[in-house]
């Protein structure tokens, strides 16, 4: 929802989810998968688990709609709450940037389940950084 | 002739699709198990050949002529060498080292390679769609780009997430894309 999108992770060119393949977690099912441990969201696109960081993700939303239920990952774009003066925009100004995924999932559970957990990783992450922000200043 | 068992082919339902592929002089042919599903790719339509390290394991990438990319996903380790010299023997290229990015950004650059769309970080492809795969494309306002993928009954029938939209944000700063 709305309120989840509070609090910006502000990232930095030094970001990074994994430094080696074998690193990203194994499922035999290709599916939406939560790395608590290298505080990533893994989503399976043309056959391999693709890691976003956390700190990239704005918001998460799930939808019931007849036999299926549909999860919409929302990720941080320069623009409304992205100061310009982020290091990450200014020094990729000319990036594109993926915005928003969305998948259709055939099990309700399995998509309430990754919902929680990214809006709870993401929300430990948030409160983190922001009280190293506050003690370093 | 090599031939392996358990290759999974990529795509945008990749995962739940595996099969036996044969790697012989003339090309490429993957069966599915059980039947159904045959891919084959003749040595005339190969543009390039990529290796990719993915978690497990080896991708083997094949860029054809007419603009896709087939992937080839579960070669172990041992296998690279001696396949590399079968194929720039009896195909005539060399397979090119194409390391996957995986720090997690979502910010890179959006390249266009026939009618596949490469999301490059750092320099390197974090995952790579088909064209042919999306229904319809729509600007949103100024800086927003909306792919919809194809949805039918077989969309994502054996697998869990099936991935159905995709945007891009382009920023007004971006002086490539405009």
């Amino acid at each position: 929802g709305q309120g989840d999108g509070q609090g910006v992770v502000r990232t930095t060119g030094d970001l990074v989810a994994y430094r080696n393949v074998d690193d990203i977690p194994f499922s035999k099912e290709l599916m939406i998968q939560v790395d608590q441990k290298n505080e990533s969201v893994l989503l399976p696109l043309y056959g391999l688990m693709v890691p976003f960081h956390i700190a990239t993700v704005k918001s998460v939303i799930s939808q019931q709609d007849g036999g299926h239920s549909y999860i919409r990952i929302i990720f941080n774009v320069p623009g409304a709450g992205y100061s310009p003066t982020d290091l990450a925009s200014q020094k990729f100004a000319d990036a594109v940037y993926l915005k928003e995924v969305s998948f259709r999932s055939s099990d309700v559970r399995h998509t309430n389940q990754v919902v929680q957990l990214i809006k709870t990783l993401r929300r430990q992450v948030v409160l983190r950084e922001s009280e190293k922000a506050e003690r370093a200043t | 002739i090599h031939q392996f068992g358990n290759i999974v082919l990529g795509g945008r339902g990749g995962g739940s699709n595996s099969g036996q592929l044969k790697i012989y002089p003339g090309g490429f042919i993957w069966r599915k198990t059980g039947g159904g599903k045959v891919v084959e790719v003749t040595k005339a339509d190969v543009s390039s050949l990529s290796w990719t390290r993915i978690p497990r394991g080896y991708q083997l990438g094949v860029r054809l002529k007419a603009g896709s990319n087939v992937k080839f996903n579960g070669f172990k380790e041992q296998d690279v060498p001696s396949l590399s010299t079968f194929m720039s023997t009896n195909l005539g290229f060399i397979p090119e080292d194409k390391p996957l990015s995986i720090s997690g950004r979502n910010w890179g650059q959006a390249d266009l390679i026939g009618n596949m769309l490469s999301f490059d970080v750092g320099g390197k492809q974090a995952f790579e769609l088909s064209l042919a795969d999306v229904s319809q494309t729509q600007l949103q306002g100024k800086n927003d780009v909306l792919l919809e993928f194809h949805v039918d009954d077989t969309a994502g029938a054996n697998e869990k997430d099936c991935l159905m939209e995709m945007s891009f944000h382009v920023p007004a700063t971006n002086m490539t894309y405009v």
